[in-house]
């Protein structure tokens, strides 16, 4: 599928101007020594990075998930609700409920409004 | 004192009727759904569960030892340590000894029971686990999978000390009104085995006349007519096994297969066409392998589910007959039991699976159990009446009477194609006897 020029820049993603792609090359190989920026090294090159670690197209370190999900996963980390493996959140706040141990109702509200992930960091990859 | 129902004025004997509740609910596979989750689930609930439990009892026990747990041990201090029992066992088979490398090291024949002088146990908990030592907690009584509470301390090898030991003990029993009512029989029954070489179809024959009251002259009868219920607890039908080797089956073959349930088919129909009856799966039988086992398919009986008396019920079967509540296994966790522990005798196993509060203790680790997430369905809440085990060598049969009053009557149904022997419990007083049939003239 031969494109022109001009489509090429649309499909990427733009930080800069034309030619960004070569420009983030020479950037990342300059700053090598110094402390490389978080997305640099895998920053439109997922050729070199397992598949796994690649969900939907996005890279997988994200380090912009609000403090909704950093509550969920402290919530997912207390042992004393029981491991957070092999069932959904929802399921493990009800559970937790329903023997007496008082979530927090606001995790509850939380995962029953649904915009939140369902389930804990590592399901489907252990 | 005869009642009007068993008078005679017209020669019509009627039979006496109890009032039937079955509270199957927690063992009926509902609303589950298999995500692939692990264990680990099952294995929480108990230990919240029995936790909660061991807790509210402590005061009772030793109120002034602190409570902590296993990663909140210091040498020397005396604590209690709440968590669930592991035992290694240096015997028990393991699917890792197929890929181990001294393959020629590996017996041959595997012996029945797996204990070892070695054994020892584990106390395990969220934060940790521990070795168990002390001459008070003994590994040959204790399972994987049993819920208890330690009294003692960590010593200078990193080892738990016990001096004390606590279990759940036998839960609130709901009492019985003390009524000299009259006498209502319940027929407990296992081991059929319809289709082996062992079962003889004429002492089942004999047995089912005896409950339907075909049997003997009008005085045999009237006691036939007192009979309420009889409870099948599991293995009703040998399956020809040998048939099922991968491949296509021929009509012929098929119809071998089946004819053992037929022919249950036939016999149940007798019995319920007079009588309520319950019918358990059992290891043999064609359900599922993990407990809880569900109620064996209605296909299955095409003409005895006609009746509304015909009950199909799961492994374990909890229910309620007037005031007595009862509870019972085909005997997969008792025989499980036997594999990874010493008793004297079975109704030992029995007594121990109460005092735990937990009818199999040893699901999941070597008796195959559904992976539940929110529950665990073989606590027991409240304390039984009558607890039975089927498919055991011998009837055998003991009161045990607990710390609150508590009165329990455990039951070993021997395997009737063996034995030839049922057993009569009278709900009134929860006395127990054997029936036995047998066909040959000695």
């Amino acid at each position: 599928m031969a494109t022109s020029k001009s489509d090429m820049k649309g499909f990427f993603k733009q930080k800069k101007k034309s030619g960004g792609i070569t420009k983030a090359k020479a950037k990342s190989s300059s700053t090598k020594k110094s402390l490389s920026p978080k997305r640099s090294a895998t920053y439109g090159s997922d050729i070199t990075q397992p598949a796994a670690l690649i969900s939907h197209g996005s890279p997988d370190i994200e380090d912009d998930y609000d403090e909704k999900e950093e509550v969920l996963r402290q919530f997912d980390m207390n042992m004393a609700y029981g491991p957070c493996l092999g069932m959904s959140r929802l399921a493990r706040w009800e559970r937790a409920k329903s023997l007496g141990m008082n979530p927090p109702e606001d995790i509850g509200h939380l995962l029953k409004a649904g915009k939140v992930g369902a389930e804990c960091l590592w399901e489907g990859r252990v | 004192m005869e009642t009007e129902d068993s008078s005679s004025e017209n020669g019509l004997l009627h039979r006496k009727q109890a009032l039937y509740s079955s509270l199957d609910s927690c063992f009926v596979i509902q609303k589950e759904m298999y995500r692939g989750q692990q264990y680990s689930q099952i294995y929480f609930a108990r230990l919240h569960l029995m936790r909660t439990l061991l807790y509210s009892l402590l005061p009772n026990w030793k109120p002034h030892i602190q409570v902590c747990t296993v990663i909140g041990l210091e040498e020397g201090k005396e604590c209690i340590i709440v968590g669930t029992l592991y035992k290694h066992m240096k015997l028990k088979p393991s699917i890792l000894e197929e890929y181990s490398k001294e393959r020629s090291a590996t017996p041959l024949v595997r012996p029945h029971n797996f204990m070892h002088p070695d054994d020892h146990l584990i106390l395990e908990d969220e934060s940790g686990r521990i070795k168990v030592c002390g001459d008070v907690l003994l590994p040959s009584v204790y399972v994987t999978g049993v819920v208890v509470a330690l009294h003692g301390k960590e010593t200078g090898t990193g080892d738990f000390w016990v001096e004390d030991v606590m279990e759940g003990g036998l839960p609130h029993q709901i009492e019985r009104p003390i009524k000299s009512g009259e006498d209502k029989y319940v027929i407990f029954v296992s081991g059929l085995d319809i289709g082996s070489s062992t079962s003889n179809p004429l002492k089942f024959q004999l047995l089912v006349d005896h409950i339907t009251g075909h049997l003997g002259d009008k005085k045999e009868q009237s006691i036939a007519a007192k009979i309420v219920r009889v409870i099948i607890a599991g293995n009703s039908v040998e399956i020809p096994r040998g048939l099922l080797n991968g491949q296509n089956l021929g009509s012929k073959d098929q119809f071998t297969l089946f004819e053992p349930i037929k022919e249950l088919d036939i016999q149940l129909t007798q019995i319920a066409a007079g009588i309520p009856v319950d019918i358990m799966p059992g290891p043999n039988d064609p359900a599922n392998f993990s407990l809880p086992q569900q109620p064996l398919h209605r296909c299955l009986f095409p003409s005895s589910s006609a009746y509304n008396t015909f009950r199909s019920c799961p492994n374990p079967h909890l229910f309620q007959l007037d005031d007595v509540s009862l509870l019972g296994t085909s005997g997969q966790n008792i025989d499980d039991l036997e594999k990874y522990s010493d008793a004297n005798d079975k109704l030992e196993f029995l007594e121990r699976t109460l005092r735990w509060r937990h009818v199999a203790p040893t699901a999941p680790n070597t008796l195959g159990c559904y992976p539940f997430t929110d529950r665990d369905p073989f606590f027991v809440e409240t304390c039984p009446h009558v607890y039975f085990v089927g498919n055991q060598e011998k009837y055998e049969t003991r009161l045990i009477k607990g710390a609150e009053g508590q009165i329990v009557r455990l039951i070993c149904i021997p395997r009737f194609s063996e034995t030839g022997v049922a057993v009569v419990l009278n709900l009134r007083n929860l006395d127990c006897h054997a029936l036995s049939f047998g066909t040959e003239f000695s």
